[in-house]
């Protein structure tokens, strides 16, 4: 396949180019300054070595950031990602109003996160809030809180506002789902599988390298999320919802410590590259089927 | 598929009516946002501030009234329906081509390339700031519709790549080498035969795109001056200023931003599945 | 291969047109405006003083009067950048790249430093000093806000001149009859209207707690000089001193017993909601707040005859110019030339006289006369300005003199103070902590 070879590069180059203009600088930029003492305030940057990185491992609030988003990372690729492919394996045997459903669990989706924010704030308010409302018509009282702003409750708090909207892995989970060909699931049910046996046996090999796709996007939302929390609870009370995003905007937008944040930035790069192999060895994502 | 009511088990019937319990919470829960948003829209600030679930008292469009006089909302609504579209039709075409060579071609290089590409999706948004900007002014393109639609066809491309490399992988090989046989080309195959099967991908990967694109910020702020090319969130911004705030018009502006996402995001899919049922490939 | 030749140049066609296609008008337009209107120099001057901002309509009134008086010479080419905090980010990006535009405005975010730092500014000391009637705008306290080793650097329109309101019906429940002069005697009032079942203060903690930290400042203020001479000091990088913990304990008492339920974890908004709807009988904040009393999409009708001014126990007032406009480098002296009389245009005397009776902002300098107009307009404010006038002790908040990462630090650390999870001196130590780090 002579022909094949020269259209590979024509066909790489728009994807290639895309990259070498806004990501190559920005990537480069990352790992040489994060070896540098520079900051908005001084046009010069200084090559320090590894002296960033080590403040960044004896840095407290490094450490509680990085803690925050590993734990994220794994509730968003285990309940997020499971919840959106339960959803999906129910969806595709196509129940009744389905496509309703479908449709409504994106909802959340499409709305701006700046917006999902503020709609929160106002769920969890502790005077007023939903949550609170409800609690206190049941009768429990005592068990109301002013949920994103005591240390105990913010964290789990925060948790919710993103891991019960799993649309968009409904949506590509059940994209596939349903270019399965019913044959083979017929095929499966006269052979006197269940509903069960299906979903579990068949549908998630099957799905395996979708459901990979989305772990590994939800693993990098992870690592991206940044204004749900900072319209929240800005990271508080104290540091207890704070992760690498937002501490790397504070460093670099507030104490405008260039070199410092970038650091923090290659370890938000190096999470992520860990995530990504992690999930493609554990599902095999880049392999065919065939 | 569905067997009937009668046919069940008890058993199978309880299953069922959880199964549909459970897809009620999910809408409830999944419409929630979006109907306090709309209620929002309605009440007075006092009203919102002081009980933000209680029902509005009147249905008065002052905040859509306000929104509008407020912000240049409808002219922002104009351009994020361009910019975002034209992102999303560029993104899925560059990517699918990428994507359709990772899942089929052996070339040297070619997991270091994907790497690489796949990093972009964590290089940190701030770090993106100062070298975009310097790329989007020295191409001349600061403040104009092509330099969003330049950038936006760039953020996706993590994204796209992994949903679309995915799709293709799981298209079987048997199609093409039949079309090969035929004596299609490679870009023949590409165009008439690949993208035809990827369908359910590609409007995955451009129904997620475009969404990413019709609510992204940052870029818009930076790179933008004038009317000519922000887009809609931008103007939610109009509406909360430090020491003041119109959080009546502020709901309007989301409710007019999103109503029109969910009924495009409702007729599309509509589209995609009816097509998809149609073509099952997967054996 | 023919046809895959066509075929690729329909995808290349088409990737061109949909990049090119729709940017294509607006760059042309962009150079044709400037070469077309010759010698007259455009100034683009971006600004968050847009949408809700209170100052919104005195911007566009000042653009409008400089464009006509500078007609074919210079004009103004308003950006409207909304919300603060995108104006900051927006021009902390142009610091970066170098690309600022002509004007800026400094507001209350210190600004000036970051671009000294640069150097990128124009000194302003040779205009003003040339011209006696803008000279003679500067006050001492503008003067030193606006200059950095003896060279004057940017100009101010705005005073910050803040002390509480104060809801008279709800004082007048709790059998009080007026502000309070000592701190012992408004603690005794916090008692009285609590014990009548009144919410005393309206407090905030998120968004940098602007209200809250009023209170500290004032709290500090009271300390005696060694605490006033820290309040003036820029940017201090301690707050391990008495005043300061002692000030912090008090505020962790107004959070725990004083305010209401949603203080904790509430923006500004909420803060000024619960006064609104008399849910609360104190707020701490300046005169642009007098224009919402009388708003009915925010307070009852007739809620604003119910408010009263006053200035903080032990005769303390917040009094500082806000940092004002500077200028750029540029390439062009010319538009340089430009931007310093656009500076000086919108720091004059007539705009500070607009921006009081439009929006009822305290002028910058005392030599501008409090008009008739501005009384009639806002009421309460000539009631304050005489207040304020009697108050012995003055300086600059909190917010203003601190670096600026502290403010998210407040945010985060404000709940635990209130929780009693950290103790006044422990939130002292995290501030001077992340002081250090700049």
């Amino acid at each position: 396949m002579k022909t094949k070879k020269v259209w590979i590069p024509i066909f790489l180059a728009p994807a290639v180019i895309l990259f070498l203009l806004i990501y190559a600088v920005p990537l480069v930029m990352v790992f040489v300054t994060s070896l540098c003492e520079y900051r908005l305030s001084s046009d010069h940057m200084q090559f320090i070595g590894l002296q960033n990185y080590i403040t960044l491992f004896h840095d407290a609030n490094f450490r509680q950031a990085l803690a925050n988003t590993v734990i994220w990372i794994l509730i968003h690729c285990t309940v997020h990602v499971g919840l959106g492919v339960f959803i999906a394996l129910i969806l595709y045997k196509k129940p009744r109003g389905w496509k309703f459903v479908r449709t409504a669990y994106m909802v959340p989706s499409i709305i701006s996160n700046a917006a999902m924010a503020t709609i929160f704030v106002n769920i969890f308010n502790p005077q007023f809030g939903v949550v609170n409302s409800i609690l206190t018509k049941l009768g429990l009282e005592n068990l109301t809180h002013n949920w994103l702003m005591e240390t105990s409750t913010a964290f789990p708090s925060v948790t919710m506002i993103w891991t019960l909207f799993a649309g968009y892995t409904t949506t590509l989970v059940l994209a596939e789902a349903l270019t399965v060909n019913e044959s083979v699931i017929e095929a499966a049910r006269v052979d006197g599988a269940s509903n069960f046996q299906i979903d579990v046996l068949i549908m998630l090999p099957l799905l395996r390298k979708i459901i990979g796709t989305t772990m590994v996007m939800a693993a990098t939302y992870m690592l991206q999320m940044f204004d749900l929390i900072y319209i929240t609870t800005n990271g508080g009370p104290g540091r207890a919802t704070t992760n690498l995003p937002l501490l790397l905007y504070g460093t670099f937008m507030s104490e405008n410590n260039y070199g410092y944040a970038n650091t923090i930035g290659v370890m938000i790069i190096v999470l992520g590259t860990i995530a990504m192999v992690i999930i493609n060895k554990t599902l095999k994502v880049g392999q065919e089927d065939y | 598929m569905n067997r009937t009511w009668g046919q069940l088990t008890n058993r199978g019937r309880l299953l069922m009516i959880l199964k549909y319990i459970f897809l009620a919470l999910c809408v409830i829960v999944a419409l929630f946002p979006i109907v306090w948003v709309v209620m929002s829209s309605f009440k007075t600030n006092a009203e919102i501030l002081t009980d933000g679930i209680s029902l509005p008292t009147s249905f008065k469009f002052t905040g859509y009234e306000q929104a509008i006089a407020i912000s240049p909302i409808l002219k922002y609504f104009v351009n994020s329906v361009i910019i975002s579209s034209v992102a999303t039709v560029a993104n899925v075409l560059f990517l699918a081509m990428a994507a359709y060579v990772f899942a089929r071609c052996q070339f040297r290089g070619k997991n270091i390339l994907f790497w690489l590409l796949s990093l972009s999706m964590v290089v940190p948004m701030t770090a993106l700031l100062n070298p975009v900007y310097l790329v989007i002014n020295n191409l001349g393109l600061t403040d104009t519709k092509t330099g969003l639609i330049l950038v936006y066809t760039a953020l996706n491309l993590p994204m796209s790549l992994l949903i679309l490399r995915s799709t293709f992988l799981s298209i079987p090989r048997s199609l093409e080498e039949a079309a090969y046989v035929d004596g299609a080309g490679f870009v023949r195959t590409f165009f008439q035969i690949m993208l035809p099967c990827a369908k359910g991908g590609l409007a995955s990967a451009a129904v997620l795109a475009f969404l990413n694109n019709w609510n992204e910020f940052t870029f818009a702020l930076i790179l933008t001056s004038g009317q000519d090319a922000r887009t809609l969130p931008l103007s939610l911004s109009y509406f909360t200023s430090q020491f003041s705030f119109n959080y009546t018009a502020m709901f309007a502006a989301i409710t007019i931003a999103v109503i029109p996402s969910i009924v495009i995001f409702a007729l599309f899919q509509e589209q995609v599945v009816s097509s998809l049922t149609a073509g099952a490939v997967k054996e | 291969m023919k046809k895959r030749i066509t075929a690729l140049c329909l995808v290349s066609a088409m990737a061109v047109t949909m990049l090119a296609g729709c940017g294509g008008d607006t760059a042309k337009q962009g150079s044709s405006e400037a070469e077309g209107t010759g010698e007259e120099i455009v100034i683009n001057y971006p600004t968050f003083q847009c949408g809700v901002n209170t100052a919104a309509p005195v911007v566009d009134q000042l653009i409008s009067e400089f464009n006509e008086q500078y007609a074919g010479k210079y004009r103004i080419e308003k950006e409207e950048v909304p919300g603060d905090q995108n104006y900051i980010d927006k021009i902390k990006v142009q610091l970066g790249t170098g690309d600022l535009p002509p004007v800026v405005y400094g507001g209350g975010y210190n600004l000036l430093d970051l671009a000294l730092a640069k150097d990128v500014v124009v000194d302003l000391t040779d205009a003003v000093n040339s011209d006696p009637e803008w000279k003679e705008l500067y006050t001492d306290a503008a003067m030193t806000t606006n200059s950095r080793d003896g060279k004057i650097y940017a100009s101010s329109s705005e005073g910050n001149l803040v002390g509480y309101f104060y809801n008279k019906e709800l004082f007048a429940k709790a059998g009080l009859s007026g502000p309070a002069t000592t701190w012992d005697e408004f603690w005794d009032q916090c008692d009285k209207l609590k014990a009548a079942g009144i919410t005393p203060l309206a407090l905030d903690t998120a968004d940098s707690a602007w209200v809250t930290s009023l209170w500290m400042g004032a709290l500090v203020a009271a300390e005696g000089d060694d605490a006033v001479a820290f309040l003036k000091q820029m940017t201090p990088d301690d707050y391990n001193n008495p005043a300061m913990i002692k000030a912090a304990g008090e505020v962790q008492k107004m959070l725990q017993e004083y305010t209401t339920k949603d203080a904790i974890g509430g923006k500004y908004e909420h803060a000024a909601n619960n006064f609104l709807s008399e849910q609360a009988a104190m707020i701490a904040n300046g005169p642009w707040m007098m224009s919402d009393f009388s708003d009915e999409t925010k307070a009852a009708p007739g809620f604003a005859d119910k408010v009263g001014v006053a200035i903080y126990p032990g005769s303390f007032v917040y009094d500082a110019p806000i940092q004002g406009y500077f200028v750029t480098k540029q390439d062009d002296p010319a538009l340089e030339e430009a931007a310093i009389e656009m500076v000086k245009f919108f720091t004059s005397e007539h705009a500070q006289q607009v921006a009081l009776e439009v929006q009822g902002m305290v002028p910058a300098s005392s030599k501008v006369e409090i008009t008739e107009k501005a009384k009639e307009a806002y009421p309460l404010l000539a009631e304050f300005l005489d207040l304020a006038a009697t108050a012995k002790v003055r300086t600059d908040n909190l917010q203003a003199t601190m670096y600026p990462n502290l403010l998210d630090v407040v945010s985060q650390e404000l709940p635990r103070l209130a929780s009693g999870e950290i103790t006044p001196e422990q939130y002292c130590q995290i501030l001077t902590e992340n002081a250090q780090k700049n």
